[in-house]
């Protein structure tokens, strides 16, 4: 049982969040602001799999959304640990530099 | 009696391996000395197996097997051995003979660079043959027949550093290789009617095969016969084999190799038997090569060479009595022959020895003054290869004459062969004695001479001409058909005459009285043409001569009709197949490779962004695609 608005809602804004997330991921080329775009990507997954938990009434998407969670904060323990590492050999903070796996 | 057979076989094979194994720590005498000693051991083994058998009076055949050699579903073959009165009969000439000659390698081959790896050859060819004839089923004799061509080619090429001997050898082994595959598809086909090769299964088979099938094996097993025997047309090898050194000449000839043919088709008689037409194939085969290596001979300027189409005309007359059905006719004339052609190579050894390698007889003239023995026991060997009484080779070689006559009108045809065959050998014989040992010693001869410590030669290479001329003397005389045959009666259990090939007194006399008197007048014309200081000169058509030096053409057609296609074919293949095709294949594969990767990594720009794109956009893609399905 929902209240207030219709679930599409919840998606329209899931689905902008995400969106604004990818563009963030894809045109930035400071890897803080990458890290915190995919930040923004995996919070609009969550809105959208809350929504869907109450959409159906049981607490399986929040159970999932939690998960995403913990996952999140350990890449962002990886991420800025790889900011950090890049900083310390004073290298440039620009993902396009760091490209030596390029074919 | 089945201990004496299992020594016989595996004394020399004892001498082989512990020359082997010892290499360098014994000297070269000692080597030569294990050698002869592991021979004369086989003879040892023999003559009591021959005793043993003697002492029984069931002589059929007795059968011992070690243990299962091979096993495939139903088909077993065991290592096994089979003494019968064929077989022990040729152990005693293999090893006997084969014994003396060891023995006198050890005159000849003093002082080689390697003599240990001679005498290591020497027991191996002695037990491979002793395989050959003890083995107890056709494969373990094809097993021996295949090591024969092995230490033939061996010792054919034991001279390594002549290029004519390393062609030689390669030259006898292609040949033999031809006999042998022929035989082994005889034995397939024998395998497929009767499941085994054991000799008493194949014999009861043989009688119950279609026409077809039972000629078809004969045929396969008279490819290796003739192979082996060197007869036409698989003959070439033989007299190129004369590059090895002159014992291993004598071993070849006498003791092993070229009589496996004639054992060949005696031990499978109840086939060849069933399949009369190429039993009379093989006795039309062995009269063509009789006619066709005594008219060679004629010619010939080596020593060797001489005596190595002797070699093949006898074998010639033991082929047409085994093939007329005397097995024991050519058994008997193997045997003799054995002794006296023994004897020719070592006296013939003897000169060359003396005369430090000297090989062309119009050289050697006059050396008969210089060493009187060898002149004498040459006469011996020279005059039973004629068959002139009462000398070996008269008692053997007429009572294969005598079988043909009696075998229908083919058999007269056959007999009339033999007999011209008898006149080829006196004059070829005597030519080469009367060009050789009377006179005053040649220029050549008197430079070259060396005596060896005031004797002939050493006392090794001596003892063993002696014996082998008593034999060559006096060995016919075991049997003088009609009037005593214990040789026949010896080999009836194992390979009864047949009925057709029991000549009457009469046929007897005639091919005696016949055979003498030719043999007598080929022995006359050689002496009015050589037997004078000046040689007489023959006056042959240029043409017919350059044939016969030229060995019939034999070697040019082959080489024209196999050596060339073969050599073009392989040259086509590999400027039209192998470098445009395979070869170019293998670098155009690897440069599609290259390409391909070169491509892909393309796709690897380093970019996070590029990455992230291709993800989202493949999901995308996937979603739209799984909706649509859906």
């Amino acid at each position: 049982m929902l209240l207030g608005p219709g679930i599409a809602w919840y998606l329209g804004i899931a689905a902008f969040l995400f969106g604004i997330g990818a563009l963030g991921v894809l045109v930035r080329r400071n890897p803080l602001i990458v890290l915190l775009s995919l930040e923004i990507m995996l919070n609009g997954g969550n809105l959208a799999l809350i929504a869907f938990a109450r959409h159906a009434g049981n607490g399986a998407g929040q159970i999932f959304a939690l998960a995403v969670m913990a996952v999140a904060a350990s890449e962002v323990c990886v991420g800025l640990g790889l900011v950090v590492a890049i900083n310390r050999r004073r290298l440039a903070l620009d993902v396009d530099e760091l490209s030596e796996l390029r074919g | 009696m089945i201990t004496g057979a299992w020594l016989c076989l595996f004394s020399p094979l004892a001498g082989t391996v512990l020359i082997t194994l010892a290499g360098g720590r014994i000297s070269r005498r000692t080597a030569a000395w294990i050698s002869t000693l592991s021979v004369f051991v086989a003879f040892a083994g023999a003559l009591w197996s021959f005793f043993g058998l003697e002492a029984k009076s069931n002589r059929s055949g007795y059968l011992d097997t070690a243990w299962t050699w091979l096993q495939g579903g139903s088909f077993k073959v065991g290592l096994s051995i089979f003494v019968d009165p064929l077989s022990t009969m040729m152990m005693l000439i293999v090893a006997g003979v084969g014994a003396l000659i060891v023995l006198y390698s050890i005159g000849y081959m003093e002082g080689d660079d390697e003599e240990r790896r001679y005498f290591a050859y020497m027991s191996l060819f002695v037990f491979s043959m002793l395989l050959l004839v003890e083995g107890g089923n056709l494969l373990l004799l094809l097993a021996g027949w295949g090591l024969v061509g092995l230490s033939s080619y061996l010792l054919i090429g034991f001279w390594h550093e002549r290029p004519t001997a390393v062609a030689a050898a390669k030259k006898a082994f292609v040949m033999n290789a031809v006999g042998d595959t022929t035989m082994a598809l005889a034995f397939f086909v024998l395998i497929l009617h009767s499941g085994s090769l054991e000799f008493g299964n194949v014999f009861d088979t043989a009688t119950t095969l279609s026409p077809t099938a039972v000629n078809l094996v004969a045929l396969g097993l008279l490819g290796g016969a003739a192979a082996k025997s060197a007869q036409i047309p698989l003959h070439t090898w033989l007299p190129d084999a004369m590059e090895g050194p002159t014992p291993v000449s004598a071993l070849i000839h006498a003791a092993t190799m070229v009589t496996a043919g004639v054992y060949l088709i005696a031990r499978t008689h109840p086939i060849f038997e069933q399949a009369r037409t190429v039993e009379l194939v093989a006795a039309g085969m062995g009269a063509l090569t009789l006619l066709v290596a005594g008219l060679i001979a004629l010619v010939q300027t080596d020593i060797k060479r001489v005596i190595a189409y002797s070699t093949m005309s006898q074998i010639g007359y033991m082929f047409l009595g085994a093939g007329v059905g005397a097995y024991a006719g050519g058994m008997f004339h193997l045997m003799t022959h054995a002794f006296f052609k023994a004897l020719l190579f070592m006296a013939a050894g003897v000169i060359i020895h003396a005369l430090a390698g000297e090989q062309d007889i119009r050289k050697m003239r006059g050396i008969g003054t210089l060493m009187p023995w060898t002149k004498w026991a040459f006469l011996a060997g020279a005059l039973a290869l004629v068959g002139l009484p009462p000398f070996s080779g008269f008692f053997s070689k007429d009572a294969i004459i005598a079988a043909a006559l009696h075998d229908h009108w083919y058999g007269v045809i056959l007999a009339l062969a033999g007999l011209a065959g008898a006149f080829l050998t006196g004059l070829y014989t005597f030519r080469l004695y009367f060009i050789v040992f009377p006179g005053s010693p040649s220029a050549f001869v008197r430079e070259h001479h060396h005596a060896h410590e005031g004797r002939e030669g050493p006392r090794t290479m001596l003892v063993p001409v002696g014996i082998l001329g008593v034999l060559a003397v006096a060995g016919g005389w075991i049997q003088f058909s009609p009037f005593w045959h214990p040789v026949t009666t010896w080999l009836e259990p194992a390979a009864r005459t047949l009925g057709v090939a029991e000549p009457t007194n009469t046929q007897e006399a005639i091919a005696s009285i016949a055979a003498v008197l030719l043999g007598l007048a080929g022995v006359g014309v050689a002496y009015a043409l050589y037997g004078r200081s000046e040689p007489v000169a023959v006056r042959v058509p240029a043409s017919v001569r350059r044939a016969l030096e030229h060995k019939l053409y034999f070697d040019e057609a082959y080489d024209a009709l196999f050596y060339r296609p073969a050599a073009a074919l392989a040259d086509w293949l590999r400027s039209d197949f192998e470098e445009p095709v395979v070869l170019a294949s293998g670098s155009d594969l690897g440069e599609t490779a290259l390409d391909i990767g070169r491509g892909t990594g393309r796709l690897q720009t380093g970019l996070l962004r590029t990455y992230v794109f291709f993800l989202g956009t493949g999901m995308a893609i996937v979603a739209v695609v799984f909706l649509i399905v859906k």
